[in-house]
């Protein structure tokens, strides 16, 4: 495999283990994060300077960032599971720009603007592809648990949700904190397969970025989330040339999405093994017997 | 002391008296009707007994355990189920899912189950799902599992809105007008669930309706309600025929 579909490849796992992230919080949840990418850094960070300044081993580093990000996400995520949609955008965006800001001041622990060098290279495309699947399956195991029907449940109607005895601001909070994990996690991938961080990739835009690749592929599914995080994460690094254009791509194909299919890609289609045979059935019979799933 | 013990609650939203003194004792296997016309606040008084919000005055027993200010879900979990006056199912989520909805909060198992299948989860998801098939098949829509609650009629969205709040193992059941919006053969096989379901699972039963011919038929006891006071309490018989009763319903005689 050559050294750039490799290199592109590498980048599109983390990318999903973030949109995987992504799609707990705002999929499943209904809560929209500007901040998620903030999480990234943290893991990033924490992992990269646990290893070149504590020279712990890598996975444990790796194990303490996911954590921290946790402990961290615990903190803002309090107040967050509390507030309706809107401000949930605006408390994540301010904590995010503000975890950007941070590492870009205390210079003598990150590097400051000029970034957090000689992190080791050790994690390749094997390992981040194995991650991402992990990710994806504990997701996909996640939104048919208990858990992800309350989050589907209070989604649509937190009221309904509360007189059915579901404790709205703890599956919220459990909802949040899987994605902050996860996030993170990918963020130690990032770390330890670039070996150099700045805090110039980690804000808002990085998180509108992943919440743009949910709703492109199908907001309510996840398996439309994942298809379109890989679209949208591998387009512009395959086409470099485009670079300069790709939020006009973004954008182009966004509106083209919401207005043809407002829910995405595959709307709610999910690929489980009773999908595909429906969808194999569905050929025989007259044709949009079940293209109407959404 | 009663099952459900309501006493003497107030309700104000500014100027507006929702509630004004309501009391209700509800014993197992009772049913309350509560009648009065749009606007009688009877739907403040189901918001304020399952704890949505709580009374300016007065206290709320369930069980002999004070709930006047616990919050909803925990009412809930204590033994109050509730269906709404427009429908409220959740969308994106089968016939099933619903109605495992609200077993979910009680079934017994972590997050660590939430993502991987332990054999804990499996268990619970199995009970679950057999309490689901129990509950649907009391309403008669056991064959529905997997279909969509929008796709399905009014009326069978209202059973499925009665199963999910059977699933919340209730003491004391609310119902909000389950026959606003149904035809007269959905009443009729209305009137005949609530009475079959209450004698089956023997909890009490505080039923809103405007539908006279379904409250006069199941319940055992009828308050009217009138500009947030109660005007009569009584049997179907004895509210029929109080003047105040006919008043407010059809105006006074000049």
């Amino acid at each position: 495999m050559s050294a750039l579909i490799s290199n592109v490849l590498t980048q599109v796992f983390i990318t999903l283990i973030a949109v995987a992230g992504v799609y707990v919080l705002t999929g499943l949840t209904g809560m929209f994060s500007l901040g998620q990418a903030a999480f990234m850094a943290i893991g990033a960070y924490a992992s990269g300077l646990l290893v070149i300044r504590a020279h712990l081993p890598i996975p444990l580093a790796m194990l303490l960032a996911v954590l921290l990000a946790t402990v961290v996400g615990y903190l803002i995520g309090y107040p967050v599971v509390r507030l309706r949609r809107d401000y949930i955008s605006l408390v994540t965006l301010g904590f995010g720009e503000a975890i950007a800001a941070l590492l870009n001041r205390m210079t003598t622990l990150t590097g400051g603007a000029s970034g957090l060098t000689g992190i080791p290279r050790t994690v390749g495309l094997g390992i981040t592809a194995v991650s991402a699947v992990i990710a994806i399956a504990l997701v996909a195991s996640f939104k048919t648990s208990k858990y992800g029907r309350q989050c589907i449940a209070l989604r649509g109607d937190p009221l309904a949700a509360q007189a059915m005895g579901i404790n709205v601001t703890r599956v919220k909070m459990i909802a949040f904190l899987l994605s902050v994990a996860l996030t993170a996690y990918s963020g130690c991938l990032y770390a330890f397969y670039m070996s150099y961080v700045d805090p110039s990739g980690f804000g808002w835009k990085k998180s509108a970025d992943w919440v743009i690749m949910v709703f492109f592929g199908g907001v309510n599914s996840l398996t439309g989330s994942t298809i379109g995080a890989f679209v949208l994460s591998g387009l512009p690094q395959v086409l470099r040339s485009l670079q300069n254009y790709r939020y006009v791509i973004y954008a182009v194909l966004v509106l083209i999405i919401l207005n043809f299919k407002p829910s995405g890609l595959l709307g709610e289609w999910e690929l489980t093994p009773r999908n595909v045979k429906r969808l194999f059935a569905g050929k025989k019979k007259p044709a949009g017997e079940n293209k109407e799933e959404v | 002391m009663a099952l459900l013990e309501v006493k003497h609650i107030y309700k104000n939203f500014g100027g507006v008296k929702a509630i004004q003194d309501f009391s209700i004792e509800a014993e197992a296997g009772e049913i309350h009707g509560i009648i009065g016309p749009n606007g009688a606040g009877k739907t403040t008084i189901f918001n304020t007994i399952s704890g949505v919000y709580a009374p300016d005055q007065g206290q709320v027993f369930l069980g002999g355990k004070d709930i006047t200010h616990l919050e909803q879900y925990k009412i809930t979990r204590l033994g109050m189920g509730r269906t709404f006056q427009n429908i409220r199912l959740f969308s994106g989520l089968t016939v099933e899912e619903n109605v495992m909805c609200a077993f979910d909060p009680q079934s017994k198992y972590s997050v660590l189950g939430g993502l991987l299948p332990t054999p804990n989860r499996r268990r619970e998801e199995k009970r679950g799902r057999e309490l689901c098939a129990k509950y649907l098949e009391a309403v008669g829509m056991q064959d529905y599992l997997h279909e969509r609650p929008e796709n399905l009629s009014y009326g069978m969205q209202r059973r499925i809105e009665i199963a999910r709040a059977l699933m919340c193992e209730p003491k004391i059941l609310l119902l909000d007008e389950p026959a606003a919006g149904l035809n007269p053969t959905e009443v009729a096989e209305l009137t005949e669930l609530i009475s079959r379901i209450s004698q089956q699972f023997g909890f009490g039963i505080l039923l809103i309706e405007h539908r006279l011919e379904l409250v006069m038929n199941v319940s055992h006891k009828i308050h009217v309600q009138n500009f947030g006071e109660t005007i009569a309490v009584g049997t179907p018989e004895e509210v029929q025929h109080n003047p105040q009763v006919i008043e407010a319903y059809l105006g006074k005689e000049e």
